[in-house]
């Protein structure tokens, strides 16, 4: 048996004290499997961006658990073995392309000459070959949408955890971002995505999560979720109606 | 693999820094000042050696705290502010390296910064003492001169690591920035102020208070240790052993600073 590529259980994360404090995750459970495309829908503030947060360590519970394939976060190193891509990728500005991905790629305990053939490979991929040698601080949002996928993919990792990757794009570099994502699916990676965006969810994932207000409404199969006659967006709204109305 | 990943930090850092329309600045500064050397020496009608080594020095203390002070700060700021440290610490690297990797990438470029600076000075100065020879101190001494450059650059290092210190639990990087530049303050007034308590029997409200100042005196680094000026400037030669044991300091409490900063650092939330 395969051991879940992403394991969250009973995760609760809330920010601030006392009175003041600000419950963003309650209670969290998720089990991912190896080599699925899984899509994490919520409204703005419901806590995805926190649970991605959590699950690269950058954050760090208040009770419950993270796996990622096997190893526990924060105690066991993984890192090597995800690519992450933020909603809005940073990157030094005075660098090039060609320097941030090497770096990263050197970061993550790659050599020399692996980096010699897979950066070109990768910033073809990415339509980035002529920006190669070109600093960051100059490129636009879609390209530092690439680059960061670019980057992402360096290592060739086998879990890929992408925040919003669609956000803020272009049609033409939405369809782009999509269609890399459907190819990863294809290699047999396991992809975690956030988005805003249903269709692309829709048009991607095996399974999807819905959360709101940090508690995670459904877990499952695309079909599954979906209300008899109705999309993707009228049942995730109707879901969300729903969970408002009974908190209130 | 820690030393690998300090490197490729540091050499990161310092590219991005060297790239940086800032340095670029500071050259310029560097020009000015070697000219305002020349102008400012002919003012005095005498001393004129000591008026331009003095000068010269104070120029790369100057601009090396700009450096540190805003350059240092805001590549440091600008990783947590702009998220670029996620791209970093979702890879392998531990906070240390992140921190340490930081640090050297910035001391290497205070490095080429008191190098280029002290070029510069240097050659305002050849110049002085070469037009007025009558004024070169007895014992002047380039070796001296370059030690004393070397103390200044350890000076600046000390100050970084204090930054880096502060940017690890500040909430703010101007807050980061403050609490640096008070402590850079109180660095080069402490050594006097703990002689002041120490040696002097009415010393103000902080009469009986020599243990309180001594502990302080031991937390706060003490920068008028690397304060050379005076030596270069009179051809005062200070010792081989001196020196080493200026460097060891200096590198020991950056060492232990940067400690500090990853304890702190391990604790903040990257939200």
């Amino acid at each position: 048996m395969t051991v879940p590529a992403l394991e969250i259980t009973g995760l609760s994360k809330g920010f601030g004290s006392g009175r003041k404090k600000n419950q963003v995750l309650t209670n969290l459970s998720l089990t991912i499997t190896q080599g699925e495309v899984f899509g994490f829908l919520g409204p703005n503030g419901a806590g995805k961006s926190t649970t991605i947060k959590l699950l690269l360590h950058f954050l760090k519970p208040d009770s419950g658990s993270l796996r990622i394939l096997g190893k526990t976060v924060g105690q066991e190193e993984f890192r090597h073995r995800i690519g992450y891509l933020s909603e809005f990728p940073f990157f030094y500005d005075h660098l090039t392309a060609r320097e941030t991905l090497r770096l990263s790629g050197r970061l993550s305990g790659m050599e020399r000459q692996a980096l010699d053939q897979r950066i070109p490979i990768l910033l073809e991929r990415m339509t980035l070959t002529e920006a190669a040698d070109r600093r960051v601080g100059g490129f636009s949002k879609g390209m530092k949408q690439r680059l960061g996928m670019a980057n992402a993919l360096i290592h060739d990792p086998e879990v890929l955890i992408f925040d919003e990757p669609m956000s803020g794009l272009d049609p033409v570099g939405r369809h782009q971002i999509k269609g890399l994502i459907a190819e990863l699916k294809q290699e047999g990676k396991t992809i975690f995505f956030s988005s805003h965006i249903l269709s692309d969810i829709e048009a991607l994932c095996d399974r999807i999560g819905v959360i709101n207000k940090g508690v995670l409404l459904y877990s499952g199969g695309l079909r599954d979720f979906l209300v008899a006659g109705c999309g993707l967006e009228e049942s995730f709204v109707r879901v969300i109606e729903e969970a408002n109305h009974a908190c209130a | 693999m820690p030393v690998r990943n300090i490197w490729f930090l540091a050499l990161a850092t310092c590219t991005e820094g060297i790239r940086h329309r800032a340095l670029w600045a500071i050259v310029c500064l560097a020009v000015l000042l070697t000219m305002a050397n020349l102008g400012v020496t002919t003012l005095y009608t005498w001393d004129l050696g000591k008026v331009s080594v003095e000068f010269g020095l104070s120029s790369v203390a100057f601009t090396g705290l700009l450096l540190v002070f805003f350059l240092g700060m805001k590549i440091l700021a600008d990783d947590l502010e702009r998220s670029r440290i996620f791209m970093l610490l979702s890879r392998p690297v531990s906070i240390w390296q992140y921190l340490t990797g930081k640090f050297l990438g910035l001391v290497m470029i205070l490095l080429l910064a008191t190098i280029i600076l002290g070029l510069s000075a240097a050659l305002s100065m050849h110049y002085v003492l070469w037009q007025y020879p009558a004024y070169v101190p007895p014992n002047f001494s380039w070796v001296t001169y370059i030690m004393a450059l070397a103390c200044q650059w350890l000076s600046l290092v000390v100050v970084l690591a204090v930054s880096v210190l502060c940017f690890s639990f500040a909430s703010q990087p101007f807050v980061a920035l403050l609490l640096a530049v008070s402590t850079y303050l109180v660095g080069q007034n402490m050594e006097l102020l703990r002689r002041v308590v120490t040696e002097n029997a009415h010393a103000g409200a902080l009469t009986g208070q020599e243990n309180l100042v001594l502990a302080l005196s031991w937390i706060f680094p003490n920068l008028s240790l690397f304060d050379k000026k005076y030596a270069a400037a009179y051809g005062m030669a200070f010792s081989g052993q001196e020196f080493m044991l200026l460097c060891l300091y200096g590198i020991s409490y950056s060492a232990l600073l940067i400690y500090f900063a990853t304890l702190l650092f391990r604790r903040k939330e990257l939200a």
